[in-house]
């Protein structure tokens, strides 16, 4: 086999006890010897000087992080390697269902608003309903061909983020990044809420508990995230498709019903205008608040630009993209359309309810209840297909939140924790906080999508926009051919949604106002982040044509000594090992005390000087601190302060022990040119 | 022809170019039994050295060919148990760790060497294991490069002398 091998690897240290046996083989005089290989268990040899750590070298040593560990675990699932994330690319039907889940579960709420807004102006205002819907229509039309250029300009994925950053510098990108933020905090918040509200549409009784259900369906849908679910597989499509096949189907034979038996009219209970009064009556500052309202109905209309790597290249990522971004702008279009048309013609208008103010069956579900047959299993049925799909929705936001946290964190806008994966190659940090929040923006609106609604869509439109605008230069820069009728989609879809976005601040003020302030507040936010990490490397900083030379500086070693035992021994001895300048430094307001403990280091340990001070006032690590200051001055000398620790079996043992070191340690943490080095010693050592 | 059944395949592994094919073919005997893949890597102690000396466990060496044989294993899905042994003699050792283990076959590996001309040094390991192993042993030898593989004889010119 091999040939005599030296150890090429560091000495295996001289302990006798660990000598291997022998065994003894079939033939006289001949012996072999296994030996244990104790790095193996947690390290994988993968190339000189490169070890791999397996799955043994990341558990906890201790009882309760062995504990929690498998509490982890058992919710969590077992700590996933980065090798092993899946790198699935989506077909167009499967990635039709699982970006557009956000953009077309939108249509179970989009119709409402805008109804909310008009019944204040009485049932004839209704009528403006599909007039508004269409208008909204048109607007996700060229806000659709508008992304789907950005997903043949941004291949690998055309965030506003990362448009704005290209484009139109980093003030324009955090805008994007603060808006885009916040609207994932409302897209969980807001389907949560309108998908409880389908649940509580057809089961009442469960009303009274909307937050309540809210909260935990963020936190399973928080939970099942940080366990690494993925964007991908039949899981996320079903819900998708059911959603959109029984609402068409509704949608087919509401029209059937209002077409041939001309099934509906003004809700009785409204107060009827004169359609001459009509007009005068609905203001227009009405029609734009019901327009602005209707507009949540392309929030994720982005989604699938952003993600156009997850599609497969055949004939390129890109052409599936946008092909999917159409089928999705049509899907959508039709739903939304399809439901206003079918909820106006057959007389529906929000209800709510009159003693708890909360919504007691959503317009969807009315529809629904008058088209499939109130308590019939289609209606049921409609009501859990919507209700999947909005958690769907809400589930997106957890895939982009992290997502986007990460990028932001990488480039230093934000902690560089939430770059960081989980055991679940997950960004559990960004999953944990967008959980949070959003849990408590359902606790702060009591889980009324109403509420929440003002707060929805500024930010998809500050996004929409820089990214639009983004893109209008990035034809202008770029020049490719047929530029000027790509920037003129681009710069019209840019003004159009830049309108809109003052128009939804404005209309749906003075709520949406607070996202005006909060986007501001994230993006000072992020530039003073910025500016701390930035500072920080520039002091850290060595410069590439700096060759660092042998240090020369001088070190000295303190050791705070309550006495002589062993964890002193221990790190005494250490002290000498590093420096020949050592003095232990005993603080003590019992002199003769301090002499008798000099004494005992003079016979046991000769050689090491102990200082004793003195202090009258019992003060123990002033005193200490005071001496190192008043020492040594000359700044090319290093203090290195050897603290010797008792390292404890049981966890009482943290609080008998070592009060003092801990004390001396904060103390010590940040003085210039010292060095802290606590030196533990083991009873079982 | 059916799978001969298996309960424990023992391999070789001596770090050389052939490892990777001794792991493959190990895993494919393997393969849809219940039998355990136990790689053997023998380092030879020479007598300068005590046999007990551990020159081999901090041997990055000789980790390497026991854990590149491991990942090689894991990425054809099959799990490959290892074991590190020192001995005077390495074909002696694997004898002796077949029989220990039970083994029903062994798999070796057998290299082409490139040096003085290129040729199979079939060694002293090889032959022993033939000769001593109770089990089957198996010896994969290495593919000849194509530039040493022997050029055909030309054809004999018509009327030529012999």
């Amino acid at each position: 086999m091999s040939g005599p091998l030296g150890p090429t690897g560091p000495p295996a240290p001289e302990d006798p006890a660990r000598k291997p046996a022998g065994l003894v083989g079939q033939k006289p005089g001949d012996r072999r010897v296994r030996m244990e290989r104790p790095r193996a268990a947690y390290f994988r040899y993968e190339g000189p000087g490169v070890l791999v750590a397996r799955p043994k070298a990341s558990e906890p040593t201790t009882p309760v992080g062995k504990a929690l560990a498998r509490v982890r675990r058992s919710l969590l699932g077992r700590p996933l390697a980065t090798e092993e994330e899946i790198g699935e690319r989506l077909s167009k039907r499967k990635a039709l269902a699982i970006f557009s889940s956000d953009a077309i579960s939108s249509s179970a709420y989009a119709t409402e608003e805008i109804l909310r807004v008009l019944v204040l102006a009485g049932a004839a205002a209704l009528t403006f309903s599909l007039g508004i819907a269409i208008a909204i229509a048109i607007m996700l039309a060229v806000v659709s061909t508008s992304y789907r250029q950005i997903g043949y300009a941004y291949p690998s994925g055309g965030g506003a983020y990362a448009v704005g950053k290209a484009n139109l510098g980093r003030y324009a990108a955090l805008i994007a990044a603060a808006a885009l933020l916040v609207d994932y905090i409302m897209t969980v918040a807001v389907s949560t809420s309108s998908g409880v509200e389908q649940i509580t549409s057809a089961l009442p009784s469960l009303a009274p508990l909307n937050v309540e259900i809210g909260v935990v369906a963020v936190g399973l849908i928080t939970l099942g995230n940080l366990r690494g679910i993925r964007e991908s597989g039949n899981i996320f499509a079903i819900p998708t498709y059911l959603f959109v096949g029984s609402a068409l189907l509704m949608i087919g034979i509401g029209v059937v019903r209002i077409v041939f038996q001309g099934a509906g009219g003004p809700p009785g209970q409204l107060p009827v205008a004169p359609i001459h009064d009509t007009v005068s009556s609905v203001s227009i500052l009405l029609l734009l608040r019901a327009f602005a309202a209707g507009s949540v109905a392309l929030t994720g209309t982005e989604a699938i630009a952003n993600g156009v790597t997850a599609f497969k290249p055949k004939p390129s990522e890109a052409h599936n993209a946008a092909q999917t971004l159409t089928a999705m702008a049509i899907l959508l279009a039709v739903l939304f359309v399809g439901i206003t048309f079918v909820s106006q013609h057959l007389g529906v208008v929000p209800i709510d309810d009159p003693t708890t103010g909360k919504v007691q069956q959503t317009v969807v579900a009315q529809v629904a209840s008058l088209v499939y047959g109130a308590d019939s299993p289609g209606f049921y049925l409609f009501q859990i297909f919507t209700a999947l799909i909005l958690f769907l929705a809400a589930n997106t936001s957890f895939n982009a939140f992290p997502r986007l946290a990460a990028i932001l964190a990488q480039d230093g806008y934000m902690p560089r924790h939430f770059a960081f994966r989980g055991d679940r190659l997950a960004f559990t940090l960004g999953i944990l906080l967008l959980g949070a929040i959003s849990a408590g923006v359902l606790l702060l609106f009591r889980g009324e999508t109403t509420a929440l609604i003002p707060l929805y869509s500024v930010g998809v439109f500050v996004s929409f926009t820089i990214s639009q605008g983004g893109m209008v230069r990035h034809w202008r820069q770029t020049r490719e051919p047929g530029w000027r009728r790509r920037m003129a989609i681009n710069a019209f879809g840019c003004a159009l949604t830049g309108v809109v976005s003052v128009v939804v601040l404005v209309a749906k003020s003075p709520e949406s106002l607070l996202v005006a302030v909060i986007i501001p507040t994230l993006v000072g936010l992020m530039l003073f982040i910025h500016h701390e990490y930035r500072s920080q490397a520039q002091e850290l900083e060595v410069r590439p044509d700096v060759v660092i030379g042998p240090p020369h500086r001088k070190q000295r070693v303190v050791i705070p000594v309550p006495g002589l035992t062993r964890a002193v021994v221990t790190a005494v001895n250490f002290g000498r090992s590093i420096s020949d300048n050592v003095v232990c430094v005993h603080i003590t307001d019992d002199l003769e005390a301090g002499e008798r403990v000099r004494a005992r280091f003079e016979r046991q340990l000769p050689g090491v000087p102990v200082v004793i001070v003195e202090s009258p006032f019992r003060s123990l690590v002033n005193p200490f601190v005071a001496y190192l200051d008043v020492t040594y001055t000359d700044p090319e000398i290093i203090t290195i302060v050897v603290l010797p620790e008792y390292v404890g079996r049981h966890f009482w043992d943290r609080v008998l022990y070592n009060q003092v070191t801990n004390r001396l340690r904060q103390a010590l943490v940040g003085r210039p040119h010292t060095v802290i080095a606590t030196i533990p010693y083991r009873r079982d050592a | 022809m059916p799978a001969v059944p298996l309960k424990r395949v023992v391999l070789g592994l001596s770090g050389g170019s052939a490892d990777p094919f001794v792991v493959r073919l190990g895993c494919q005997l393997v393969r849809g039994q219940r039998a355990e893949l136990i790689g053997v890597h023998v380092v030879e102690v020479d007598w300068s050295h005590d046999l007990s000396e551990d020159i081999s466990s901090g041997n990055e060496q000789a980790a390497a060919v026991l854990d590149h044989a491991e990942t090689a294993a894991e990425n054809l899905g099959a799990r490959l148990l290892t074991s590190l042994l020192q001995a005077r003699h390495p074909g002696a050792a694997l004898v002796d760790e077949a029989v220990a283990l039970g083994a029903d076959i062994m798999v070796l590996g057998l290299p082409y060497r490139t040096r003085f001309g290129g040729d199979f040094a079939i060694g002293r390991t090889v032959p022993y294991v033939f000769q001593n192993a109770p089990c089957r042993v198996l010896v994969a030898r290495e593919q000849m490069p194509v530039e040493n593989r022997a050029q055909p004889p030309l054809p004999a010119a018509v009327g030529a002398r012999a």
